[in-house]
């Protein structure tokens, strides 16, 4: 098959897995969540959990992935805005209104002005400083919901939830938030949007000398990231049941999305499905072998994945020379 | 009055222990420009062999402090030439990520070791304090800001003074001009996380004494290390220092504020962590080189 | 091009792994099946491996005695455990894989109260009981769940008792001082203390609250001298409990009488304070010395009770060995009331239940909560742990007002 590609862009597309990646995986990818949709019809609760969770991390990794992925800003605090979406639900809830689509709008809303307020002073800091102040947001929301009485404190907020039978709402609804993050991702980076972010992360001086507003680049970026993850908060919110400052903005759910779009190909339109169900899927069975040590193959699991795919499989995928040209990236960031 | 005199004190010595936390994280940072997530299990480490010591040898927990010094400075040593050189000038996510897979090894191993148990390192002068103008002064956090202060300076010392100093302090400001000169960076990459984890070590010991100990206690000093690093300022010695006593300090007076707006508390210690993050994306924003501004050690 | 399709193959297998249904291992004959998602790993590794070794004596001992006759047959009972890692949603994940996947009958609780109540929501909606021992927050009962119950007491009366004693005292106290962690547990607890001192004319003078990740709270302790508070209580974790001991030591500040809602009662409290963990009391759900004459079908003594765990686990039973056996009786009794494994049988059995056991009277009000059991007060004195409240249950005198530091025996 052949593809056509933006030409200057080819060098890019070698190195970093190009805009969109590579479109076989993408294929894949749209496979595998039509085949998700059959999940529900098994009638297996836990499996139907499973693959929600598989959903609602790929959600997270694809908003991560834009911020962190396409525009370089690298965010360590993204779970704040599951956090501000599940909470969004779960006001809603205690105020009778029970649609699941209003949940859904209301966090994207919210996150997406969220997001863009922090983001003016925030987003002009670089590297390190960046992922540290957003680590810092993260943290500091939680603390001051958890002594919010308004918002429950570290009680929580409990949400009143769809009955047995119809259940599995929230399996389709958590599907469609994936997949609106996934074709949001896959079109936003063909689009000038998407070469803007590409621009701002590869050299932000020169993109804003050539004339790419970077300040509102970045902000539309992180806002999106947000309006992702916060959807996923808001279907979260009301499948659990029940959230507390400790379930939605745990700090592992901060890097989980990180290690799954590593895994799976960063800056790519695939990578994050993929990272996820790898990731995901390996944590499940990990939990079955070896339920009292299992952190600790899930850790290694972590080292080793940073040692071996640094860039990600989608990437790998693409390389030519296959095997021998990845055994060398393994020695390319040597001291 | 005498309030505010004690709320000083405690802050100044609560701070002398968070400095040398992030004493050893700031150098990794700023000299390596690797964030290290498992930092706070170093200090864990450097706790509990500060227990192991104290139980089986009988030894006064201060007197561990260059053992635990050793001990620690070797695994990271290891850990850096073996590990993390692999990934050494990585993008920093990688690093973050590598870090954090390898603090989930530590935590867990520590766990398989030592369980879950609450553990302390009791001595027989624990509680003893005295009164100075009105303010309560415990000694061993007395001893501890005291040998805070010490480490520091030695630190301070030997970075400007010796030669392996010197050489780490040129290879994080050019390390091509610092190669030209004879410097093997791969050995002071190693010298420096070792370092690093030597000063967790120690911290871990200083916090034993007054903290009790459990696998994941490394987690909130990793957390306010974060935050007095860059208060203070990347990779400075000095910074470290005044970054842990501001800290310390303003922690201790946002803890008075506590009062009640209706059915909503509004606790200054409730919030405490809020409020240090607060000050530190403020800081990162307006001043983001800390107050001591971009030292290169 | 081999990379891909092994990638590609390495997916498709890791999604049949799981996917792949394990066999049933549910009441097969004569086995009842219980699940229990506990902490394994994680914050709460050690109460989780107290609440597992609970089940496990209760499941030992019905096993060697006969196993449980119900309806006229025998039946064995067989646990299956999930670690969640201390984690909220895990717990109630796990839940529904026990359910869906392991096809258990029963559940048993997860420790902590974040848990249990994920779990319960679970228990919910699938219809299936759930006993718990060690989720006492009130929260997890005013949701108008049916199909959980704790037999715990709730977490509002943990620190009453120390109150009372100090009230009852002559002369009796008159200020409080309550410093409590940001968590939902110790929020209630704290909550549940300053209304029975309100409601019993003593004042509080002093009420804050700390993160779980507090490193020092010497200020606090400082703000909270200031008040010279009669009685000073603390609603925490061990860490803290721990934390705030030291740092009232350090600063020198005396009170009347000194309470943890957690600590005093393991032994790690006085193993990391030495001395001056003397005569501070604890809240405790049960202590070995307390004196209920349990009904028969299991252990009837407390001391019978610390007995089996000592030989089993090698050391002194805690009370969340305690209250993880008295959750399994519970079920126990009422699986032999509703003679028959129905889940709705044995649910409005459970919901009926009044039995005294070697841990106290398991019924439970109509949220499904165990109002009906008191705490226990336990001091430390001379290193050892004495029960002194209630008083029917105490086997040895409090020491109000506490010596001085440094008079510590």
């Amino acid at each position: 098959m052949r593809h056509v590609r933006a030409r200057p862009f080819d060098k890019l597309r070698v190195t970093l897995g190009g805009i969109t990646g590579n479109p076989v995986a993408f294929a894949c990818v749209l496979v595998a969540m039509a085949l998700l949709l059959f999940v529900p019809l098994g009638h297996n609760g836990y499996l139907e959990i499973v693959f929600r969770n598989i959903l609602m991390y790929a959600a997270m990794a694809y908003g991560w992935n834009l911020i962190g992925g396409y525009t370089g800003y690298v965010s360590f605090g993204n779970v704040t805005f599951f956090g501000v979406g599940a909470y969004c639900a779960g006001v809603l809830s205690a105020h009778g209104v029970q649609n699941l689509l209003a949940y859904v709008l209301v966090a994207m809303v919210v996150n997406a002005a969220f997001a863009a307020l922090v983001g003016l002073p925030v987003l002009r800091l670089r590297g390190h400083y960046f992922g540290i102040a957003t680590l810092g947001i993260g943290l500091a929301v939680a603390d001051i919901v958890e002594n919010l009485d308004a918002l429950g404190a570290s009680s929580g907020i409990h949400l009143e939830q769809a009955d047995e039978a119809h259940f599995s709402i929230y399996y389709y609804a958590m599907w469609l938030v994936a997949l609106g993050a996934m074709l949001a991702t896959f079109f936003i980076a063909r689009s000038k949007l998407g070469y803007a972010f590409v621009a701002i992360r590869e050299n932000e001086d020169a993109a804003a000398v050539l004339g790419i507003a970077a300040t509102r680049y970045k902000i539309i970026a992180w806002a999106i990231s947000a309006m992702m993850t916060g959807a996923a908060g808001a279907v979260f919110a009301p499948a659990n049941g029940f959230i507390d400052p400790s379930i939605t903005f745990a700090i592992d759910s901060n890097v989980f999305p990180i290690a799954m779009t590593i895994l799976g190909g960063i800056g790519t339109a695939a990578g994050p499905f993929i990272g996820a169900v790898l990731l995901a899927g390996a944590n499940e069975v990990l939990q079955n072998a070896f339920v009292n040590s299992h952190t600790l193959f899930f850790g290694s699991m972590i080292v080793l994945i940073v040692l071996l795919l640094p860039r990600g499989l989608v990437w790998v995928f693409g390389l030519r020379g296959g095997a021998r040209t990845w055994l060398k990236t393994l020695t390319a960031f040597r001291a | 009055m005498q309030l505010l005199a004690q709320d000083l004190v405690n802050g100044i010595l609560a701070g002398g222990i968070l400095a040398v936390v992030a004493l050893g994280f700031s150098l990794v940072w700023g000299i390596m420009n690797i964030i290290n997530l498992a930092h706070g299990a170093f200090v864990m480490l450097g706790a509990y062999a500060t227990y192991q010591l104290t139980k089986s040898f009988g030894l006064d927990p201060f007197l561990t402090l260059p053992l635990s010094f050793v001990i620690l400075f070797a695994l990271g040593y290891v850990i850096q030439r073996f590990l993390i050189n692999r990934v050494a000038r990585a993008p920093i996510l990688i690093t973050f990520l590598l870090t954090f897979g390898l603090s989930l090894l530590v935590v867990n191993v520590a766990l398989l070791i030592w369980t879950g148990d609450t553990r302390g390192v009791t001595t027989s002068y624990s509680g003893a304090n005295f009164t100075l103008a009105g303010v309560t002064v415990p000694w061993i956090k007395l001893d501890t800001l005291l040998a805070a202060l010490v480490i520091t300076g030695l630190m301070h010392v030997w970075l400007t003074r010796t030669r392996t100093g010197r050489a780490i302090r040129a290879t994080s400001m050019d390390i091509g001009a610092a190669q030209l000169t004879g410097v093997r960076v791969r050995q002071i990459y190693a010298i420096v996380f070792g370092l690093g984890a030597g000063l967790a070590g120690v911290a871990g010991t200083l916090i034993s004494m007054s903290y009790a100990m459990t696998p994941s206690m490394g987690d909130p000093f990793l957390i306010k290390g974060f935050v007095v690093c860059v208060l203070g300022g990347l990779g400075s010695v000095q910074g470290a220092l005044i970054g842990g006593l501001v800290y310390g300090v303003v922690e201790a007076f946002a803890t008075q504020i506590n009062v009640t707006i209706g059915t909503q508390s509004i606790s200054g210690s409730g919030l405490q962590d809020a409020i240090a993050l607060i000050v530190l994306i403020i800081v990162l924003i307006v001043r983001p080189t800390g107050i001591v501004g971009k030292a290169v050690v | 091009m081999s990379l891909r399709l092994s990638a590609a193959a390495a997916s498709a297998a890791l999604l049949a792994a799981f996917a792949a249904p394990t066999v049933p291992v549910s009441a097969a004959g004569d086995t009842i099946l219980f699940g229990a998602p506990i902490s394994l790993t994680g914050s709460l590794t050690k109460e989780g491996h107290l609440t597992q070794e609970g089940y496990d004596l209760w499941k030992n001992y019905i096993n060697a005695h006969g196993g449980l006759k119900i309806g006229g047959k025998t039946y064995k009972v067989d646990i299956k455990y999930y670690d969640d890692e201390s984690k909220n949603d895990t717990s109630a994940q796990l839940a529904e894989r026990l359910i869906d996947q392991d096809h258990v009958n029963f559940l048993l609780g997860p420790y902590g109260s974040g848990t249990s109540f994920t779990v319960a929501g679970i228990a919910e909606r699938k219809k299936i009981p759930m006993v718990e021992g060690n989720g006492a927050a009130e929260r997890i009962f005013n949701q108008g769940f049916k199909y959980t119950f704790g037999v715990l007491s709730p977490a509002r009366r943990y620190l009453e008792g120390i109150l009372d004693l100090a009230h009852a005292a002559k002369p009796a106290a008159q200020t409080v001082a309550i410093t409590a962690a940001s968590d939902a547990f110790s929020q209630e607890v704290a909550q549940g203390a300053a209304a029975w001192a309100g409601a019993h004319g003593m004042k509080v003078v002093y009420n804050n609250k700390y993160p779980d990740t507090a490193t020092d709270v010497s200020s606090l302790i400082s703000a909270l001298k200031q008040t010279n508070p009669d009685v000073i209580l603390n609603a925490g974790h061990l860490q803290d409990a721990l934390l705030v001991q030291k740092a009232l030591r350090e600063q020198n500040v005396i009170a009347k009488a000194y309470g943890y809602s957690v600590g005093p009662d393991t032994p790690d409290f006085a193993n990391a304070l030495g001395k001056d963990a003397n005569d501070v009391f604890g809240g405790a759900q049960w202590s070995e010395s307390v004196k209920y004459k349990g009904e028969p079908g299991f252990m009837q003594s407390s001391s019978e009770y610390e007995k089996a765990i000592e030989t089993t686990y090698h050391h002194h039973a805690d009370y969340h060995n305690a209250e993880s056996t008295a959750a399994c009786l519970a079920f126990q009794y009422a699986l032999e009331k509703a003679g028959s494994l129905d889940t709705e049988k044995v649910r409005d059995a459970l919901a009926k239940l009044d039995v005294t056991t070697f841990y106290g009277i398991l019924k439970f009000d109509s949220r499904g909560l165990n109002v009906f059991k008191p705490m226990v007060i336990n001091q430390i004195q001379n290193g050892q742990l004495v029960t002194v409240w209630p008083k029917f249950t105490a086997n040895g005198k409090p020491v109000y007002p506490a010596p001085p530091w440094g008079q510590r025996k």
